[in-house]
């Protein structure tokens, strides 16, 4: 067994283990330092410099979320010296660039509006000159703004180490250094894929869905955990709803590690569900009748084949009976069907489309 | 992109255990083949070449300011230093004379596509002052005449030679012992004159042996931070089944240093041989010079002489591999090195871990100033009581200075490590009219003004007296600033190289010189408001020691002197309310 020993934060005793960081022990005990670049699925950045604590016995202050644990190590979170440097951080992003709470689609669950709100900062004191940067709505999923954007580097992390796609990085630097897809082209004339992982990962109203504007502040969202339809994997989603209607889908960040997509999603378990909302949306089997099809029960559809298939194996024998599967049901459910072809039906002609 | 240099890509991609690292140099390669100017179909080309994402790439070639992407240069690039060391040797003027002679302004090129002009930050010639690099070539102490002589020769098409005249002494005569032997750069006269014996002499040691010679000599780190390098070496782990990397940091970006040059370019197999020893030492094969970009010239040099040792057996299974970064400040910083050597942009690293146990491609690296390694070939020949011969437990040994700005033979210095400032000072000839501070260990140390240095026992240059004057030796890089420069305007200036030069990966860094350059701006030009200066000095408080890596705390805490010890100064330029 792992041994466990105490360290402290904030004169708080807490029982913990090797090879955790001081912002895990923090994020276990409900102890908020905030954190704009790290991220759990990203990793540690050092970039925002937002996490910074006191340990005693070093000298300066350290990022928490690189910092590692040790016995009886004493932390400190929110002393006047940290609190200060992060009042600055707060007010530097908050002057350059625009970040204008009202309207955006972040608002009530945006990070650098929490760590403002905790530091009791309104707006800045001093505003930097600034250059507007032009809105991205180039491509078809995924609203860029840069003006919003913080640097912390995450979805440039997420795009190159998480889902390998290798379209984001930084250009230029110092104030000029910004986030560019390719080599700077507009997102939907450059290769990205549109999985949207970045947008999951960003902290500020940078990167937004599009179908989701203006649907819906978080805050009137329902938050459901569904398993996605499109291919065998079994991604789990966390699918956002507002009047049982379908407005965007993140990949589970709730024991990511343990989900089969580690909280990632592909463009069709990204962007693939605005049938929900559709009106002429099949909710029903459909039989025809007199040549029209008409909504049935399940019950009656299902009698109905099953006798349909009773009758064509009797009269025709069951070569004359094929059954085609996809990759939108689980392994286990086109292993059933295979079953069924074969061991009742009494047919070889199964196959597979094999794609989505 | 022709196969010529797409083949020569491939050669340069061979030179390195990974092909990444081939990027810059690629780059610079199309670049130069193109004009001097970089476009975005020849940078997806090389990113073709090489293997890599575009968006890294553009992302690199975006990041050095030697890259010329979708900003189309002159046939003529007339750049002039205008940092601090040069503008207190008269840059400015020369810049603003320019100028005026071909109706542009910075960054804009003659109709005629023959020139353009721009205004960068120090290209490390702070002793030879007003600088113009034009394209890959140094126009050193440059008059209002000699620009004339300039232009109207490189309108004829021809880089002409201008003559340069260079000061230097020294007081040791070890570092710059061939500093006036006409071409000791050559390894027969290096030879001549002795060189290569303590290597033989090394290599008959055991690595060990050596290890413990440099710790005992207590010689630390010349590049400016100081740490003892026996101690550095110290902490490579044996066996991991990694190779061990050795990288000379030839960078000197530092604003007020122009001393490694002196040894690259004038003696450049003392650096080798005391690479070949260090390698040795260390169980390294692979060693690179990461050289900054704008050292062409003396790159060349290197190149030259590596091939010289190479063909003379000196270098026996050592590779070394001399890679030129593309203009960055921050990739004089140890891990931003290695990852501009691993083609990428030269943002630093957290820490830990360190170089040392894990460094370039991951492998345990050892990065050493040019001076450090130099250093090493006397301490493995004489021993490190010889070397302790200079200086005092402040520290120990030789040490180069370079000295610029209100002197009058601003230069080059070999001195005893623990020499007065005073007599510094005077080896440079003295002071040239009345003085208004000096800064002596590179822009990034704090100022002091001459009131201070009259008080206490007396300014001496090691590692212990000037932090009793509020400083710190620093890069050795001592900046004599006038009498008829402002505070506020040189403070001002100070913050926009570092701006300049922020990579942008921290917050505080980032927007914090941002801020500071416009509030500074603001103030010099005589458009500041009251709460202006609390502003500056409330983010340099909480800038220092809150960066990813020490280039905050290299502009807060200069930033701070100036505006305290000149307060009144910055007062003055704020207009009072009426």
């Amino acid at each position: 067994m792992e041994s466990t020993f105490k360290i402290y934060i904030n004169g708080k005793a807490l029982e913990t283990s090797a090879g955790k960081t001081v912002l895990d022990v923090a994020r276990e005990h409900d102890i908020y330092i905030p954190t704009l670049c790290h991220h759990p699925r990203t990793g540690k950045a050092g970039k925002c410099r937002a996490c910074l604590v006191e340990v005693e016995g070093l000298r300066g202050l350290k990022e928490s979320c690189a910092l590692e644990v040790r016995d009886g190590m004493s932390v400190k979170t929110h002393t006047e010296q940290i609190q200060e440097v992060r009042k600055m951080i707060v007010e530097l992003l908050l002057s350059n660039g625009e970040h204008n709470c009202i309207a955006c689609e972040k608002n009530g669950h945006c990070e650098l509006q929490d760590m403002a709100y905790h530091l009791g900062i309104e707006r800045p004191g001093y505003l930097l000159d600034y250059e507007r940067i032009t809105l991205d709505e180039s491509s078809e999923g995924i609203i860029r703004d840069a003006n919003k954007c913080i640097e912390c580097g995450r979805c440039i992390k997420s795009c190159n180490n998480n889902v390998m796609h290798e379209v984001l990085d930084f250009g230029w630097r110092s104030d000029h250094m910004r986030v560019i897809c390719d080599d700077d082209k507009p997102m939907g004339e450059s290769t990205c894929v549109q999985c949207g992982e970045c947008v999951q990962v960003c902290p500020v109203g940078a990167l937004t869905f599009r179908y989701a504007k203006g649907k819906g502040p978080y805050w009137e969202l329902d938050k459901t955990k569904v398993i996605c339809t499109y291919c065998g994997v079994g991604c789990s989603i966390d699918m956002f709803t507002k009047d049982n209607k379908f407005v965007y889908s993140l990949g589970t960040e709730e024991n990511w590690q343990d989900q089969t997509n580690k909280g990632m999603l592909c463009v069709k378990g990204r962007f693939g569900f605005d049938f929900l909302n559709r009106e002429d949306r099949l909710d029903t089997p459909l039989i025809r009748k007199n040549g029209k099809l008409e909504k049935a029960g399940w019950d009656e559809a299902l009698d109905l084949v099953a006798s349909r298939f009773t009758d064509i194996k009797a009269e025709h024998g069951p070569g004359s009976i094929g059954f085609f599967t996809s990759a939108r049901i689980s392994n286990e459910e086109n292993y059933a069907l295979m079953r069924f072809a074969r061991g009742v039906v009494g047919t070889n002609n199964i196959d597979h489309c094999a794609r989505l | 992109m022709n196969d010529n240099i797409k083949s020569r890509i491939q050669q340069i991609m061979g030179r390195y255990p990974r092909k990444e690292s081939a990027l810059l140099p690629a780059l610079m390669l199309v670049q130069k083949e193109n004009g001097n100017n970089l476009t975005k179909e020849l940078v997806a080309e090389v990113a073709d070449v090489i293997g890599v994402s575009l968006s890294r790439a553009f992302g690199v070639a975006t990041y050095y300011s030697m890259f010329n992407v979708s900003r189309p240069v002159g046939k003529y690039h007339l750049q002039v230093d205008t940092n601090i060391p040069a503008t207190i040797m008269g840059a400015v003027e020369i810049f603003n004379y320019l100028s005026d002679k071909l109706g542009i302004k910075h960054g804009e090129t003659t109709p005629d596509g023959l020139f353009t002009l721009s205004k960068v930050e120090c290209l490390a010639s702070c002793g030879t002052c007003p600088v113009i690099q034009v394209n890959e070539r140094y126009y050193e102490l440059m008059t209002k005449e000699k620009v004339d002589m300039l232009i109207d020769s490189l309108r004829k098409g021809i880089m002409p030679d201008l003559p340069v005249e260079y000061n230097w002494g020294t007081l040791c005569n070890v570092l710059l012992k061939n500093r006036g032997v006409e071409n000791a750069k050559s390894i027969a006269v290096y030879k001549q004159l002795g060189g290569y014996k303590t290597l033989t002499k090394a290599l008959k040691m055991s690595p060990e042996e050596i290890i413990q010679a440099v710790k005992d000599s207590q010689l630390r780190g010349r590049g400016g931070a100081g740490f003892p390098t026996g101690i550095k070496w110290g902490f490579v782990p044996k066996n991991t089944g990694k190779p061990v990397y050795l990288i000379c940091n030839a960078d000197e970006g530092e604003p007020g240093t122009f001393k490694d040059r002196q040894i690259l370019a004038y003696d450049p197999h003392l650096l080798l041989e005391g690479m070949i020893i260090s390698a040795h030492a260390l169980g390294c094969k692979q060693a690179f010079i990461y050289i900054r970009g704008e050292f062409g010239w003396i790159a060349e040099i290197l190149e030259k002489a590596i091939d010289e040792a190479k063909q003379d057996g000196q270098l026996n299974d050592l590779s070394i591999v001399v890679h030129r970064g593309a203009g960055s400040y921050v990739c004089g910083e140890e891990t931003a090195l290695i990852e501009s050597l691993e083609g990428k942009r030269g943002l630093p690293r957290m820490k830990p871990p360190f170089p040392a146990i894990e460094g370039l491609y991951g492998c345990p690296t050892i990065v050493n100033n040019v001076e450090t390694l130099a250093s090493i070939p006397y301490i493995v020949e004489h021993g490190a009581d010889a070397f302790k011969q200079w200086g005092s437990k402040a520290g120990y040994g030789f040490k180069l200075f370079g000295v610029s700005g209100a002197v009058n033979k601003p230069g080059a210095y070999e001195c005893p490590m623990g020499i007065s400032f005073d007599e510094l000072i005077e080896m440079a000839g003295g002071y040239k009219g009345k003085i208004k501070g000096v800064i002596i260990g590179g822009l990034s140390v704090p100022i002091v003004t001459p009131e201070e240095l009259k008080k206490g026992p007396g300014l001496k240059l090691d590692y212990e007296s000037p932090a009793e004057y509020g400083t710190s030796l620093g890069s050795g890089g001592v900046m004599v600033i006038g009498e008829e420069f402002t505070m506020p305007e040189i403070a001002a200036r100070t913050i926009q190289f570092y701006h300049h030069e922020s990579c942008g990966q921290c917050t505080p860094c980032r927007l914090g010189s941002t801020m500071m350059t416009q509030l500074l701006e603001k103030i010099a030009d005589g458009n500041g408001q009251e709460g202006d200066i609390e502003r500056v000095l409330w983010l340099c408080n909480n800038i220092r020691g809150n960066t990813l890596c020490p280039t905050g705390e290299a502009y807060a805490h200069p930033v701070i002197t100036m505006v305290t010890k000149f307060r009144d100064e910055f007062e003055a330029m704020i207009p009072k309310k009426a």
